[in-house]
């Protein structure tokens, strides 16, 4: 870039504006001629055109050739609202072989001839178009960032959302690596049996996955592994990992990093629902193992050799707690959540006993029942048609458990059911399940080593669940699965999918391109407060490191591109405007005041 | 150059529309053909924790009678931003009453992309208060 | 006739709305050359006529037009707008496909593109010619309902379908319009044809995915809710126009006589779950937007009852239980109870006939405006158009939806977003990554087993 310039302060003179009419939506109410007229005088305003259309392509033409021809060096367009034709004229001044970012628009059709009529749109115009070239004077061409990034992404958990991770980006040519802190693949599926709501076997869906990760070749495995630390940026992570068995360690150079650290389930603290007091309360869990090991084929259920006549079946525990109703955690903590999939989960299990085991009977105690997916209010359906017993509690009266006074049963469980004018009943039992819900995997270390944010229900937060719900706000960081919230197996790997595209995108070049508005210091001015990196929004874009200058040392700011936002918090506290931003400066916005208070004049 | 409505002019109100949310929210207003008074000068940033407490001030001594930062609030794309520049706020407006200049002439507000009557309801306050108020009277 | 004009893309998605603009996006961002199909004028779906989205009442626009505007600006993404699509299937023919899939198709392997055949629907205004100035809309003297607004305020018959439509083409009804010229002369750039004729064209691409989107079950066909003919009884998507920021009234107002609501009522469950009076799945999104839909009223309506008749809230996915938790403290009525019957009330009122779920027996209650959760249907059917499968629901077939729920029975054709069963936004956008995955994983095996 020839015109390239390091020296900020640098104005030019040759500023090209190109005033549109719209076909009559800005002429009818700005005096376009006139405005041209004004805007030719102003100095540094090299020629003035109009045109009917200045999108069209003999308005285009225009600017081409003025910038060919050497006449003009910065490019001011006014016409419609920059978000309909900026990118429109940056591609016009490439095609003319100058840097597209030696553009400035100004609004007078959405904010001008719209808004306002007569005169003072025709003077409004004007001082916008002054303003707009106030700012062109300093505008100077600019280059997207480049940065290297290693074409290798590790993911962080073996769980399903991390094995779907790792295969989809490996596919599209990228290395993996999967560490995984136990010694399995596979996480929680391991621990389900038939899947809600159709039945698919869990270990089927694992050993898929398995068959396709332990070969692949682009992928490494790393099981009983820990991460001691992380460090770099975008494209040029490095993990210090150690393995548990012999406490070796190794590093990991990696571009990307994909957070797959997934979940555990609740434990009831003891005395919650009678667990940990009576061995007929279980969880879940168990539960479906009992449901995944059991070879009997009598008519009724039998749970550690013993026949289970009547079932009660909790749901929302650890789940949905309310503050003040509900006994938080030893970090003072209550999961406020929903778990999402314990719902299909339990009726999945009960309508397994109804149809395996007849004599067993079964009672649904919830709050409200969540058969949110596809094919899960089938599963409710089928319950009720299946004769289980539906009962439900209010938050604010839960279920207790007792000892029965029946012989024949060793428990009973009050409720007070709001389905039949809340009467309170006691359901004498042989078996009560807890469905616990979904926590997070305690991974707070890696969280505030790589500075992850946790949100308020302890899950890791994306950047926005809309905008970027696969994102933190590191870049080059990404998350998928149950660390994120409560999913199944098919949410959990569309998440993975998801993480997986973006992680593919950022990385496929080999390289990393950034918007070029990013702070730039001016090293003559700079004197080393530190202010700049005090008030810095990014941790790690900005530092003061020590140069020497003329055999004596200095401290200077430096930017690291590749992580500043470009949000100028450091512009605004440098004492010695030695720090701005590249394409939006300060001192461009305080020449733009000087162009609107002088009405045009102070150009 | 200046128009019969010149004296209005003198009354400038400078508005910072931040590009994702406000900036946008001003165009809609322009795409509905609602009309709002001409003395406002919106200029379009990225992020108004750009601009040091000196520059709000310099903007009054320059003539400008009132400003609005029409941020994105909350939802601000620039992790931590919003709040760092709303504090800078809290010092402009210490500078501000130090040298006696009403404080209503600088405003922060958040508006969206589709905040037409927001903006609308915003610019009109400020138009009227300048209007009382006049440009204020300091010297750079 | 037999189109001649064929465009060549990596991936066609059917369907602009916020699952195909998401998939569109991160295949275009993975260097995919992506062709956008949308029947509408305008990209954005549903989502850019809603009001403010849950959990975290951001504005739908907001979040919207960023995503559009980008596919808009995209150097790999081409929209087609205001399209039909005639046929989609493999495309089998061999010999004139043979140079189209580049990497796919070497010597000897069998053609397994797909070929589409697209109609370009006329808008009598020529997209090359118009400059979105809209002056052809302020000078037409008729008017018609405005659909975009529910059909609760008017438009003109040539007009840009919304504010923020992408593209900013205004398109005539034509089956309004008395052809009174008054548009043409109007015309800064002559863009008005009143002969445009629709214009046929194929698109072939390696893979495609379907985000056709949803309906609302349609509550002309619900006897029990009035068949549509009770005022002051509408759906849900008409109450998010009316929340809008630039709705129709710019207000919450109710239709029949302007008149500021006191009472609102939410009908939960308005034909989900109830194979009788509609579909027998949950529509999974309807308790959460009524729950939204009931905090923006409780804000621009202060004094306003509001009620929630349902059966179960489902408040399933992340921040939604506490936004839940959050309208029952801010006073929002929930009642569980199965509406049995809407009738026309006193004073342009509505009654409501419901069944308490605690057993108690059969209760009513007159509301000033009453909103109904209908329930969610596919928009698309493939029927004769595509031999994709869909499932006894009428959504796409997953055919694996423990794995990849993007999955179809087709190969190289994925399916993302309500296409593929009712969804939220967050659920849709997550699945829209995943389809773009499968899609990208299809292409770059193909180019390694060949």
């Amino acid at each position: 870039m020839s015109e390239m310039s390091s020296d900020k302060t640098t104005k030019t003179d040759r500023v090209g504006v190109y005033i549109c009419y719209c076909g009559g939506n800005i002429s009818d109410h700005v005096d376009v001629e006139a405005v041209r007229n004004r805007v030719e005088k102003m100095p540094g305003v090299a020629v003035a055109r109009t045109e009917m259309f200045m999108c069209s392509d003999p308005g285009q033409e225009m600017i081409i050739e003025d910038l060919k021809s050497g006449k003009i060096d910065r490019v001011v367009v006014a016409s419609c609202a920059p978000s309909l034709h900026e990118t429109t004229f940056r591609d016009a001044i490439k095609r003319a072989g100058s840097n597209p970012f030696i553009y400035e628009h100004a609004n007078i059709r959405e904010q001008v001839s719209w808004v306002h009529h007569g005169d003072t749109a025709t003077n409004k115009a004007t001082v916008l178009i002054a303003s707009a070239t106030a700012k062109a004077k300093r505008l100077k061409p600019l280059d997207p960032i480049r940065v290297e990034a290693k074409k290798h992404t590790t993911i962080i958990g073996g769980g399903v959302a991390g094995i779907k991770t790792a295969l989809d980006i490996a596919q599209t040519g990228i290395e993996v690596t999967l560490i995984e802190k136990s010694g399995i693949l596979g996480g929680q599926l391991n621990h389900l049996d038939r899947l809600a709501p159709s039945g698919e076997k869990a270990s089927d869906i694992l050993q898929e996955f398995l068959d396709q990760i332990v070969n692949y070749k682009n992928i490494t495995i790393h099981t009983n592994c820990i991460i001691e630390n992380v460090t770099g940026y975008v494209g040029n992570f490095r993990l210090d990992v150690v393995t548990k068995s012999d406490n070796k360690k190794f590093n990991i150079d990696t571009g990307a990093i994909v957070m797959a650290t997934g979940s555990v389930s609740y434990t009831p603290y003891d005395g919650e629902y009678g667990f940990g007091r009576h061995e007929q309360v279980i969880v879940l869990k168990d539960l479906i193992h009992i449901l995944k090991e059991n070879k009997s084929s009598g008519s009724v259920l039998e749970v550690n050799g013993k026949p289970i006549k009547n079932m009660v079946m909790i749901h929302c525990v650890g789940s949905r707690q309310i503050p003040g109703i509900h006994k938080p955690k030893e970090n003072g903590k209550l999961n406020e959540y929903c778990s999402r999939t314990c719902c299909a989960a339990m009726l999945n299990a009960s309508n397994q006993i109804r149809e395996n085991f007849p004599g067993t009977g079964i009672y649904e105690m919830y709050r409200d029942i969540r058969t949110y997916g596809r094919g899960q209010e089938a599963l409710y359906t089928q319950a009720s048609k299946n004769k289980v017993v539906f009962m439900r509690y209010e938050a604010d009266a839960l279920p207790e458990i007792t000892p029965s006074p029946l012989p024949d049963y060793p428990l009973q469980v009050k409720i007070k059911d709001s389905l039949t004018f809340n009467e309170e009943m006691d359901v004498p039992v042989d078996l009560v399940v807890l469905a616990t819900g979904i926590e997070p995997d305690d991974v707070s270390g890696l969280a505030s080593m790589m500075k992850l944010p946790i949100g308020t229900d302890q899950f890791l937060l994306e950047v926005h669940p809309k905008l970027r719900p696969v994102e933190f706000p590191i870049t080059g960081v990404f998350l998928a699965g149950t660390c994120q919230a409560p999913m199944d197996a098919g949410e959990a790997c569309n998440a993975a999918g998801a993480a997986a595209v973006k992680a593919s995108a950022l990385l496929r070049k080999g390289y990393i391109e950034l918007d070029p508005f990013v702070a730039q210091v001016d090293i003559d001015k700079c004197q080393g407060h530190g202010a700049c990196v005090e008030a810095c929004l990014k941790e790690g874009a900005l530092e003061l490191i020590e140069t020497t200058i003329e055999g004596k040392i200095h401290k200077k700011a430096r930017v690291t591109a590749a992580l500043c936002l470009g949000c100028g918090a450091c512009a605004a506290v440098c004492p010695e405007k030695a720090i701005d931003i590249n394409g939006w400066a300060l001192k461009q916005y305080e020449d733009m005041v000087d162009a609107i208070v002088s009405d045009g004049f102070a150009v | 150059m200046m128009s019969p409505q010149a004296k209005r002019q003198e009354n400038k109100i400078l508005i910072l529309a931040t590009e994702t949310c406000a900036y946008p929210g001003a165009d809609s207003v322009g795409q509905t053909h609602s009309s709002y008074p001409a003395n406002t000068y919106i200029l379009r940033v990225r992020a108004p924790v750009l601009f040091p407490e000196s520059f709000y001030i310099d903007c009054f001594k320059k003539g400008i009678s009132g400003i609005i930062v029409m941020s994105c609030g909350e939802e601000c794309p620039y992790e931590g931003a919003y709040k760092a520049m709303a504090k800078r706020l809290d010092s402009v407006y210490k500078k501000m009453k130090a040298m006696k200049l009403d404080l209503k002439r600088l405003r922060l507000t958040a508006i969206c992309t589709v905040c037409n009557r927001a903006f609308l309801n915003e610019v009109k306050q400020m138009d009227q208060l300048v209007q009382e108020l006049g440009p204020p009277q300091l010297m750079a | 006739m037999v189109p001649t004009n064929t465009k060549n893309f990596d991936t066609l998605v059917v369907g602009g709305g916020i699952a195909g603009l998401q998939t569109a996006l991160d295949l275009g961002d993975q260097g995919y050359s992506v062709a956008v199909v949308e029947k509408d004028a305008s990209i954005g779906g549903k989502m850019i006529r809603l009001s403010k989205v849950f959990p975290t009442l951001d504005c739908a626009s907001c979040i919207t037009t960023p995503k559009m505007s980008a596919v808009a600006h995209h150097e790999n993404i081409t929209l087609f707008t205001y399209c039909t699509l005639n046929s989609l299937d493999h495309d089998n023919s061999g010999e004139d496909s043979g140079n189209k899939f580049p990497g796919i198709n070497a010597p000897g392997v069998k053609a397994t593109g797909l070929k589409a055949l697209i109609t370009q629907n006329p808008r009598y205004v020529d997209p090359i010619k118009c400059i979105g100035c809209r002056q052809c809309e302020y000078v037409c003297p008729v008017h018609v309902p405005d659909m975009e607004q529910g059909g609760l305020s008017a438009t003109k018959v040539i007009c840009i379908p919304f504010s923020n439509a992408i593209p900013q083409l205004p398109m005539m009804d034509i089956e309004n319009c008395m052809l009174c010229g008054q548009c043409e002369k109007a015309c800064p750039t002559n863009a008005i044809d009143y002969f445009q004729k629709p214009e046929r064209f194929i698109i072939t691409a390696k893979t495609a995915v379907i985000t056709t989107g949803f309906d609302l079950l349609p509550v002309r066909d619900n006897v029990q809710y009035g068949n549509a003919k009770i005022p002051n009884v509408i759906d849900s998507l008409q109450m998010e126009r009316l929340l809008a920021p630039h709705g129709p009234y710019n207000r919450v107002l109710r239709p029949s006589d302007g008149m500021e609501p006191d009472s609102i009522a939410y009908v939960q469950c308005a034909g989900s779950r109830d194979k009788s009076t509609g579909v027998s799945y949950c529509s999974r999104v309807c308790c959460m937007y009524a729950i939204k839909q009931a905090m923006l009223l409780s804000g621009s309506l202060p004094l306003a009852d509001i009620i929630i008749y349902y059966m179960d809230i489902r408040a399933f996915g992340k921040g939604y239980e506490q936004f839940y938790q959050n309208a029952k403290a801010m006073g929002i009525e929930f009642i569980k109870a199965k509406v049995a019957r809407i009738d026309e009330g006193e004073n342009g009122q509505a009654q409501v006939r419901y069944e308490l779920q605690d057993g108690s027996g059969i209760a009513t209650a007159d509301h000033d405006l009453v909103i109904l959760s209908m329930g969610m249907i596919p928009a698309w059917n493939p029927g004769a158009i595509c031999p994709v499968s869909k499932d006894s629901d009428k959504f796409i077939t997953s055919i694996k939806p423990k794995i990849s729920p993007v999955l179809t029975d087709m190969e190289g054709v994925f399916v993302a977003g309500a296409a593929a069963g009712p969804k939220d936004i967050v659920d849709t956008i997550t699945e829209s990554g995943c389809a773009a995955m499968e899609a990208a994983k299809f292409m770059s095996k193909r180019l390694v087993e060949n």
